[in-house]
């Protein structure tokens, strides 16, 4: 009734490697309307666009006269010999790494003292988390009515006891700390909420060998939960640190940029050069710039995420 | 109902060969077990007759209808999955019903459908139930009445029993058994249980690393296994193997074990002078005697009916189930007999069982 | 450790988290009695804690500074990108999570990186392609970025539902008979529906925030509600009162919406690096 066979490999290994091919093609034409709609969203108006920029910044092209002439590269080479591009590329990457920086360390201790902390966690947890959430033009605002001259809460308080406040939006040196504490306010709750997360995923089992074993807690965050939880970290301050270089809504809202170009990122100098001065072309040569710095930022994430996925 | 072909079977994951020219024949009503250790392909088998893993080479048909190119709902079949994979967004009877309800049966045969099958597996109480409310023995019935209620050609199971408790096991056992003897619909049933293959099966395909090894009734199997794998895989406990050399000695054959131990040849074995083969005895086959083999018992496991002795032969392993032998202590020393009508001969080098 | 002294040291981690929490939220209440403070009291040092409440603000804002038109601007803009977002973003990711080889790690692994490449580069072909098309200050144009922008999110969002729903429920699907639109609309679906919601809730949010497209291609009648505040400027007397009342009153479903979420926002905003 039956029959048993090892059977020696009749088939060749292309016609092996076509067999496996057909099935998942097979099963990919059953999924492909699936993704039909999203792709076409995605082509046209996320990839032709950005396509689009890309040509846009090959041009000289002034958007109130409506000239444009091509120049191939010259945008992109005017932008490397750009005194005021250099300044705003310093000045992005130091607000950065401070604003980042003062996240990371804030978060992190947070983040253990609610590890800690055994009773009222979660309402502390989601009350800090408030200043993340909300639109960060209300955001913005808000902070600005603290920092804002003799009316804002620190003036006033200031007042109070008789000192002389500093020109917290003002001031070039005051306004770009005001603005690393604006960042650090948004997204120190972030920090808090992935870092307190991270913290929890550490296996307890291992915490306890690690008490039975004698290191005190001190030993036992930096040697067992830091290290464990050092792909959320990377992963956490990558993301932090592309959002922070791109971000927009609140520099625009709290000083726009000055006093002066005090506060100019890079991304407020391709708004004011699209949108202000109306240069169409050389702002797209800045935005490409911008992408190509940040995408390398995104190939750590990539790097950490792809790796972490890999594990599981 | 219907009978199933596998002819020519074979299958490939990347470059993994994983099932090998697989052939089986199923034939209308039969209750078939595949049964073989983890990864061998029994899951990947099944699939493929569910039309679920696409088929490399070879074909199967099922009822007379070459169905390699169908999607399962046009295979007529029915599968109870290893974690049932209920629709946990529907009740019971929602569940029992969603295919009938896509096939758009009228709503009164619905109805009696899976009237019947709840009443058949005695879900009746539970049909408005979801299934997170559901105990797993439960969940496991609402997977068969899923099954039950489409009046399938074929019944495909995946190691349905492997998340119960052992009790459960047992006593479901015996309900997909009645069932089958109820509906006698075609069935087709993977378990690595060998246990769970012995007491469920019409016919058992024992499959190793992609190929059959054997397959036949239970009790064929049992005492007449093809080769050394299927030996130690049917029974339990496992068959002795010890190896010896065949020596011819005084116009009969006999196996020469080493130690001064000889035994004649099993029953209808065959071997050549010389020869290196191992010799199989089931524990249950073992008696007291004065002739065969001396070992010295190591642990003594009485289990009521009987009494299994673990023993050292020649620095092997053995061990014997033995009816009455409550005197017996570990440090004793006691002579083995191998019924010689029920031992098994297979050659040392190939496994391969050796017949006159 | 005793256990007298593990609660001194835990009351103290307290106090100092609960202040920590209250210096983080002191922004938010100061712009709230601002909000409902008589200029007088606004404007007093020192600060005044206790006064005499007025809604004046809020009920001017509404009714007669235009806020009602921005934030039915900022409803329809939002509603319409999410139900475009989440119905396609769905779909795909359903896909995705049921398609198997190299190219599906890699769509995802382009998508993670699209949800942070910056918005300014394509904010430019935007304006000049919305006004070549004669679309600036309408509600497509705006709805078609914020769909854009969203798509990545709610496809890595949704693909981490999707991947949850166990492969076999699929296969117990097709074998009951059902076709990959069934299996989708009847099985899968409704089995992520909490999924969906969050989904949904996260992409409402993310519109309902977004600045830059908004300042860049709304005009007088399509302008949503945080282009209205950062606009809004001191031509008023009551300018800050004003405007401290309607950032307060926009923060507001934000706040429902992170109570309603609180369970999820690690995994709506921490894109899969910890769950
Ligand atoms: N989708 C797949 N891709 C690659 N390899 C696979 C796939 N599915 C199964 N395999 C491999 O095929 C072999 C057989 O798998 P299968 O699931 O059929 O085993 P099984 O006999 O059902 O085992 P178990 O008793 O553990 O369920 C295994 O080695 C497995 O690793
Ligand atoms: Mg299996």
């Amino acid at each position: 009734m039956q029959l048993t066979t090892a059977g020696q490999d009749a088939v060749t290994p292309a016609l092996r490697k076509s067999a496996a091919r057909r099935a998942r093609r097979a099963q990919h034409r059953r999924l492909w309307p699936f993704l039909l709609p999203s792709a076409l969203v995605a082509f046209f108006i996320l990839l032709y666009p950005l396509g689009y920029a890309f040509y846009l910044s090959l041009f000289n092209y002034y958007l109130d006269t409506g000239a444009s002439t091509f120049v191939g590269f010259a945008n992109y080479a005017d932008l490397f010999t750009d005194t005021r591009f250099w300044a705003a590329l310093t000045r992005t990457i130091g607000i950065v790494v401070a604003a980042v920086g003062l996240e990371f360390c804030v978060g992190l201790t947070v983040a253990y003292g609610l590890y800690r902390l055994t009773f009222g966690v979660r309402a502390l947890n989601l009350l800090m988390f408030l200043p993340h959430i909300i639109t960060p033009v209300v955001a913005a605002l808000f902070l600005k009515w603290i920092f804002a001259g003799r009316w804002g809460l620190l003036d006033s308080l200031f007042a109070t006891f008789g000192f002389f406040a500093p020109d917290w939006l003002g001031d070039p040196a005051w306004a770009r700390v005001t603005v690393v504490l604006a960042d650090a306010w948004q997204f120190t709750p972030f920090m808090i909420l992935v870092l307190f997360a991270g913290l929890n995923t550490v296996d307890p089992s291992q915490i306890e060998a690690a008490q039975i074993d004698g290191a005190s807690g001190r030993q036992i965050l930096f040697r067992i939960m830091l290290p464990s939880i050092a792909p959320i970290i990377a992963f956490v301050l990558t993301m932090r640190m592309m959002d922070a270089f791109r971000y927009f809504d609140t520099i625009y809202v709290l000083t726009g940029g000055g006093p002066g170009t005090a506060t100019e990122t890079v991304t407020m100098q391709t708004y004011a050069l699209a949108f202000r001065l109306f240069q169409i072309g050389k702002a797209s040569a800045l935005g490409v710039v911008t992408l190509l710095i940040v995408l390398a930022f995104a190939s750590i994430i990539v790097a950490t995420v792809g790796r972490r996925k890999g594990r599981t | 109902m219907a009978a199933v072909h596998l002819s020519g079977i074979n299958k490939r994951f990347g470059e993994t060969h994983v099932i090998r020219g697989v052939d089986i024949d199923i034939e209308d009503g039969m209750f078939c077990v595949l049964v073989g250790p983890s990864g061998c392909g029994k899951s990947t088998l099944l699939r493929m007759v569910a039309g679920l893993e696409a088929i490399d080479e070879g074909e199967i048909s099922i009822g007379g209808t070459v169905v390699n190119d169908r999607p399962p709902k046009q295979r007529d079949i029915a599968m109870v999955f290893q974690n049932y994979a209920l629709y946990p967004h529907m009740t019971v009877r929602e569940n029992m019903s969603f295919a009938l309800d896509l096939a758009k049966r009228p709503k009164a045969e619905i109805e009696k459908q899976v009237k019947r099958a709840a009443d058949i597996l005695g879900l009746v109480p539970y049909l408005d139930r979801y299934p997170r409310q559901l105990s797993g023995g439960q969940r496991q019935r609402v997977a068969m009445g899923r099954a039950i209620v489409r009046d399938p050609q074929v019944f495909l199971f995946d190691e349905p029993l492997s998340n119960l408790d052992a009790k459960l096991r047992v006593q479901m056992r015996t309900e997909i058994r009645e069932l089958h003897q109820r509906l006698r619909t075609t069935s087709i049933y993977v378990t690595h249980d060998q246990t769970e293959a012995m007491t469920m099966a019409d016919r058992i395909v024992v499959l190793k690393d992609g190929v059959v090894e054997q397959s036949g009734g239970p009790l064929e199997l049992y005492s007449r296994p093809a080769n050394t794998f299927v030996a130690g895989f049917i029974g339990s406990p496992s068959m002795n193997f010890m190896p010896g050399i065949a020596r011819a000695s005084g116009g009969t054959m006999q196996v020469d074990l080493g130690r001064g131990a000889s035994l004649p040849l099993p029953a209808g074995s065959r071997a050549d002078d010389g020869q290196a083969v191992l010799y199989g005895v089931r524990p249950e086959h073992f008696q007291l005697g004065a002739s065969g083999l001396a070992v010295e018992v190591v642990v003594v496991e009485p289990t009521g009916a009987d009494t299994q002795l673990y023993c050292r032969f020649d620095g092997h392993d053995v061990v014997a189930a033995i009816r009455d032998c409550a005197e017996c202590r570990s440090g004793d020393r006691i002579v083995l007999a191998p019924d010689s009508r029920r031992a098994h001969l297979f050659d040392a080098a190939s496994g391969l069982r050796l017949i006159a | 450790m005793n256990a007298g002294r593990f609660r001194t040291s835990q009351i103290l981690l307290f106090v100092a988290l609960a202040a920590f929490t209250a210096a983080m939220l002191t922004p938010v209440v100061w712009a709230l009695m601002t909000s409902v403070k008589q200029p007088i009291d606004a404007f007093a040092i020192p600060p005044k804690i206790v006064f005499e409440p007025t809604f004046e603000f809020h009920r001017q804002v509404w009714l007669e500074k235009g806020f009602g038109r921005f934030l039915l601007n900022s409803a329809v803009i939002s509603l319409a990108t999410v139900v475009v977002s989440v119905s396609i973003g769905t779909m795909a990711a359903y896909a995705l999570s049921r398609m198997s080889g190299k190219a599906v790690g890699g769509i995802m692994l382009a998508l993670l990186s699209l949800r942070m490449f910056p918005h300014m580069l394509l904010a430019i072909p935007f304006f000049i392609l919305a006004k070549y098309l004669n679309l600036i200050d309408t509600y497509p144009a705006m709805v078609l970025a914020l769909v854009a922008i969203n798509q990545p999110f709610t496809i890595w969002m949704m693909h981490s539902f999707f991947v949850d729903v166990p492969k076999e429920i699929d296969e117990a699907a097709a074998i009951d008979g059902a076709g990959e639109w069934q299996t989708f609309f009847r099985v899968v679906l409704p089995i992520v529906r909490p999924g969906l919601w969050v989904t949904a809730l996260f992409s409402l949010l993310l519109a309902y925030n977004e600045f830059l497209f908004a300042l860049v291609l709304t005009g007088p009648h399509t302008k949503t509600l945080p282009v209205a505040i950062a606009e809004y400027g001191g031509e008023d007397l009551n300018y800050w009162s004003l405007s401290a009342a309607a950032a307060i009153a926009i923060m507001i479903p934000i706040v429902l919406f992170m109570m309603a979420l609180q369970k999820h926002l690690v995994r709506g905003l921490a894109l899969g690096a910890v769950k």
